[in-house]
């Protein structure tokens, strides 16, 4: 049986180009353009290896108003086999609670899946909560921070990357894997591909085609609540400069500054 | 059977154009760019020259994004503290425009957004490798090992055609016919422009200009235009004299044109909203590879057409042209005896009898002198002593012109038999 992979996707500004406004502290998105959020990318990629290496159907999905259509074909163009759009007003404004439960009927609604990749966080918002989420909803086993997965006999191999170390987990699918940024080399469209996604097209479902009644979902249904945002103090750099062949002055300098410890023995 | 009746490499002016011509005559077509979104990869300084748009796009002066019509054409001969300029302004202009500055970002995305919708199959994004041949014969293109299959293909991929020249039907560009061209868009509000530049809304100005100050001699032609809230200026130098003088750099160029005492105070509290540069094709006509061949076209500035006089640089309406063109002979190849070299020679036939190969025949060998130290280095001195005796009052008695202009040449080092005979010559190919 075809292995049966989801990839979870989101559109997000560029975070070269957003700002905080110094006057009410909030995200000026206006002078950005949209992408693809970067852990996605190396999502994609990782559900593409195990599709290289077993065969599978990857369908790539997203929770977006109609903007999000290119970057679904694009998703298409690398590779993946179909894509779906959940788009409806009544989840505008949803957080990541009911983006999780939007996101996970429409899984279910596509029937038999065997593994989820997500990216670690998205960089707009970087909660990292809807793979998880998502998992949870699905009542699916989960490994987060995946450096690199391979699949074995219904289960998922993932590396992952902690701050103690890495970690190697086995869990039976179905699975929730969140990948993290720049993990791998997400692969190029190719013009044949790109052909092929714009004659297919992609898939809308709105909520209702997932199962969902409406109060279930948006801003009202959303339990996160913004209070208010401050900015990042910017850190002065000392801009002190070393002779690289002063190695033992750089040293001391990071130790006595207490960036660096001195080790035990 | 092909996939598709035609395929297009390169989504700017002549490709856009050649595929909606192609649409137009319901053919299937594919249009390939590697930007995306279309335009982003672009440099182009800006001025929209004629009516060759309205080929396939009656109504594009009501459509099209265009910035300000040119009211006001300049010609500019700069030292290091004068400027000697001709500044032509005409009412005749308001009633036939004739040139429009355009932003090549927002102008690429217009043109592509009208052939999706006028039914062309765009593709964004990817890169074509090079033609696929079946014996001699091309057969569609290549691109990651995939083969699209089309009956004919219109390259028009720009200045630096490397499919072309990966594809081997033409030689790699030489030094002598390229020139580095350096952009920067500068931001200014709509009503300052207005205001130095002596406009009235929607009017606008272009300006040519001989840099003869630059550090080290070094030979660079500068532009400048006015868009609704931006100026385009920039320099092209040619890249021969770029190697010869391996200390220059182009943005130092375009730094010394900004900086000029008559460039500065245009520009002044203005904010550099990009920068850019790329190649520009000035080797005119010998320089031109074969244009057609069985199954394939070359188009726009991938096949050279650009043209430059000194006094105006052009280019994007010879693309149009060129691509109209090159659709046209496969629509009428396909009525006919179908797609081969023999039905598409006609291509060079339609650009000899039309302006495109009719211009660069007619001024074949103009780069000698655009390119010539004559202009570069000799005219501007000589033209600013000339102005300086003519209206610097020095307390010295007065002197007749012709007195002026011998002590003038004289200071130059040009022999007046020289100058003579470079005068005419260039008089002869302007």
């Amino acid at each position: 049986m075809t292995l049966e992979l989801v990839v979870l996707i989101k559109v997000v500004p560029d975070g070269k180009e957003v700002f905080v406004d110094p006057v009410n502290f909030t995200l000026n998105r206006s002078m950005a353009t949209n992408v693809l959020n970067p852990a996605d990318e190396n999502a994609l990629e990782a559900a593409l290896k195990i599709k290289d290496e077993h065969g599978a159907r990857i369908t790539v999905m997203t929770m977006a108003p109609p903007f999000a259509e290119p970057f679904l074909l694009e998703c298409m163009s690398r590779g993946a086999d179909q894509a779906v759009l959940i788009s409806d007003r009544a989840v505008a404004g949803s957080d990541t609670y009911p983006t999780s439960l939007t996101v996970a009927a429409a899984i279910k609604h596509l029937g038999k899946v065997d593994i989820v990749f997500a990216g670690e966080k998205t960089s707009d918002s970087s909660t990292g909560h809807v793979g998880p989420g998502v998992a949870e909803f699905l009542e699916a086993e989960l490994a987060t921070y995946s450096r690199s997965c391979r699949y074995e006999d219904g289960f998922v191999i993932a590396e992952r990357e902690l701050e103690e170390g890495v970690e190697v987990v086995k869990i039976p699918t179905p699975a929730v894997v969140t990948v993290i940024t720049d993990s791998n080399n997400p692969r190029r469209a190719t013009l044949r591909k790109k052909l092929n996604a714009q004659k297919k097209g992609i898939i809308v479902w709105s909520l209702q085609d997932v199962g969902l009644p409406s109060d279930w979902v948006g801003l009202r249904s959303s339990p996160t609540v913004v209070k208010k945002m401050l900015p990042f103090p910017a850190i002065e750099r000392k801009g002190k400069v070393i002779a690289l062949d002063m190695i033992d002055d750089f040293v001391k300098e990071l130790v006595d500054s207490g960036i660096i410890k001195r080790g035990g023995n | 059977m092909s996939e598709f009746d035609a395929i297009v490499v390169g989504g700017g002016p002549a490709g856009t154009s050649a595929a909606m011509r192609l649409a137009a005559n319901k053919l299937n077509v594919l249009l390939v760019e590697k930007a995306d979104p279309p335009g982003s990869k672009n440099v182009s300084g800006g001025v929209l020259w004629g009516n060759s748009l309205s080929g396939v796009m009656p109504d594009w002066e009501k459509t099209a994004p265009l910035e300000r019509y040119v009211k006001s054409k300049g010609i500019g001969f700069l030292t290091k503290d004068s400027s000697i300029d001709i500044n032509f302004r005409s009412t005749k202009f308001n009633e036939t425009k004739t040139g429009y500055t355009v932003l090549r970002t927002k102008l690429d995305q217009f043109l592509n957004k009208k052939a999706k919708d006028a039914g062309v199959t765009v593709v964004t994004g990817v890169t074509v490798d090079r033609l696929a041949f079946e014996g001699k014969k091309v057969v569609g293109v290549e691109q990651d090992g995939d083969i699209i299959t089309s009956d004919a293909v219109i390259l028009a991929e720009g200045a630096n055609p490397r499919v072309a020249i990966d594809s081997g039907i033409r030689p790699p560009l030489k030094d002598e016919d390229v020139a580095i061209g350096v952009k920067e868009v500068i931001k200014l509000p709509e009503k300052t422009i207005n205001d130095r530049f002596n406009l009235r809304e929607k009017e606008g100005f272009a300006g040519e200009y001989v840099l003869g100050f630059l550090d080290g001699g070094v030979e660079a032609g500068g532009f400048l235009y006015t868009n609704k809230d931006s100026i385009s200026l920039g320099v092209v130098i040619s890249m021969k004299h770029l190697r010869e003088n391996n200390k220059t750099y182009s943005y130092d160029i375009v730094e010394q044109f900004k900086n000029h005492p008559s460039i500065a105070p245009l520009l002044e509290d203005g904010k550099v909203d990009e920068y850019s540069a790329r190649m520009v094709q000035e080797g005119g006509l010998a320089s031109i590879p074969k244009l057609y061949g069985n199954g394939y076209m070359i188009a726009g500035d991938a096949a050279g057409f650009s043209f430059s006089n000194g006094l105006i640089l052009q280019g994007m309406n010879y693309a149009i042209a060129s691509g109209i063109a090159a659709a046209d002979t496969v629509v009428e190849a396909k009525a006919g005896s179908g797609i081969s070299e023999q039905s598409l020679s006609r291509y060079e036939e339609k650009l000899m009898n039309s302006f495109v190969l009719r211009d660069m025949h007619t001024f074949k060998g103009i780069g000698d002198i655009t390119w010539g130290s004559l202009i570069h280095q000799k005219m501007p001195g000589v033209l600013e002593k000339v102005m300086l005796g003519l209206f610097m009052e020095d307390g010295e008695p007065k002197k007749h012109v012709n007195q002026i202009v011998k002590e003038a040449l004289k200071s130059s080092g040009l022999k007046s038999s020289k100058l003579l005979l470079e005068g005419y010559r260039m008089y002869k190919r302007m």
